[in-house]
């Protein structure tokens, strides 16, 4: 009975915990890893819903098409947000190495808000 | 706000989340029993209609084209967002020399790394290109392959140091690579326009399922997100360790 909720609380945790580091984070570097955290727990869930007991990955080679395979959908959302998600992360530390060069500031909670 | 009022703020609306959650926890489909009517959908006629083993690719390049083309513009934006800022500040030198730290200077690589960071590249950029290639026959395609090519494109920095890098790197070839794939995407979708069907109709020859050539259109624009992807990363480790070098101007 636990065991069917796993993935969920996993989900659940991984987006706390993300969220927590988010909000005492002391350093730029550190809070753009928490997004990254965050953003992880929307990969465990997705895979979660798309994962079927006793099936196999949806590629038909050698078992033929139409053996029972996990839901393909969830996975090409997880696989293209994967690499778009590391470029958007390099931009942001490009925000950050900018902030730190042109104001001196890395800490979020030391930075006067823009004007 | 002070660092102690968001985390009350944190906590009180954790607080108030938590019996939500646990209120909607057991009422979500039971894990590894989820219906996914659409998944299946798919996973049915794709072997037949696509040509395909892969399911992932059929959808990635085919069935939900669209989205993977959006997805493809917001990687070609924060690529481009990263150059400007970073590029920007700094101009397009080349002539730099490697940064330093005070007092420990810069050996050249190794005779036997420089051997081993040149058979391993030529190793990485194969397994790439062969992921790459067998999008619809392997479960591989354009965006890992794209990335573990460009992964490659650091051993060219380890084994032939900042100046090799440099001169073998090109940035204007990278930004062109990616911009490259970006267009043939698009051009892709117009390919369906042109001879009266909808937007990213897969128009060319399916072959047969199992061969590398199957899957008509999605090989191309497979082979245009596999160039986007590369040229992207590969723009983004150019510039970033380009922060590392000295400033041509600040010469000592």
């Amino acid at each position: 009975m636990t065991a069917s909720w796993l993935p969920w609380i996993v989900a659940a945790w991984l987006f706390g915990i993300g969220l927590y580091g988010i909000i005492s984070s002391r350093h730029y570097v550190h809070l753009i890893g928490c997004l990254a955290v965050v953003q992880s727990a929307t990969y465990v869930l997705l895979l979660s819903i798309g994962y079927r007991h006793g099936a196999g990955p949806p590629f038909f080679h050698p078992h033929p098409p139409g053996t029972p395979s996990v839901d393909p959908v969830v996975q090409v959302l997880v696989l293209t947000d994967i690499v778009v998600g590391a470029t958007v992360t390099a931009l942001l530390l490009a925000l950050v190495q900018q902030l730190q060069r042109r104001r001196g500031v890395v800490d979020p909670q030391q930075a006067a808000p823009l004007r | 706000m002070t660092p102690r009022v968001r985390t009350a703020l944190f906590g009180v609306a954790a607080l108030a989340i938590l019996p939500v959650l646990i209120h909607v926890l057991p009422h979500l489909p039971k894990f590894g029993d989820h219906p996914s009517p659409y998944g299946d959908a798919v996973t049915a006629s794709a072997p037949v209609a696509r040509q395909t083993q892969n399911i992932v690719t059929a959808l990635n390049f085919d069935y939900r084209g669209f989205d993977t083309l959006g997805e493809e513009f917001i990687l070609l934006c924060a690529v481009t967002g990263v150059t400007v800022l970073l590029r920007g500040s700094r101009g397009e030198e080349t002539s730099a020399r490697p940064g330093q730290v005070h007092g420990r200077p810069i050996l050249p690589p190794g005779e036997s790394v420089t051997l081993i960071s040149r058979i391993l590249g030529i190793l990485v950029l194969v397994l790439g290109l062969s992921i790459s290639l067998h999008a619809t026959s392997t479960p591989g395609g354009g965006f890992q392959g794209g990335v573990v090519i460009a992964s490659g494109f650091l051993l060219v920095l380890l084994g032939e140091a900042y100046r090799g890098w440099r001169a073998m790197i090109r940035s204007e070839m990278m930004d062109a690579l990616e911009a490259f794939g970006a267009m043939l995407f698009v051009a892709c979708g117009f390919a369906g326009l042109c001879v009266g069907t909808p937007f990213m109709t897969n128009v060319l020859p399916l072959g047969t399922a199992g061969s590398v050539w199957a899957g008509g259109l999605m090989l191309v624009i497979n082979a245009g997100v596999t160039c986007a992807v590369c040229g992207g990363f590969a723009v983004l480790f150019l510039e970033f360790l380009e922060e590392t070098r000295v400033d041509p101007g600040a010469e000592e």
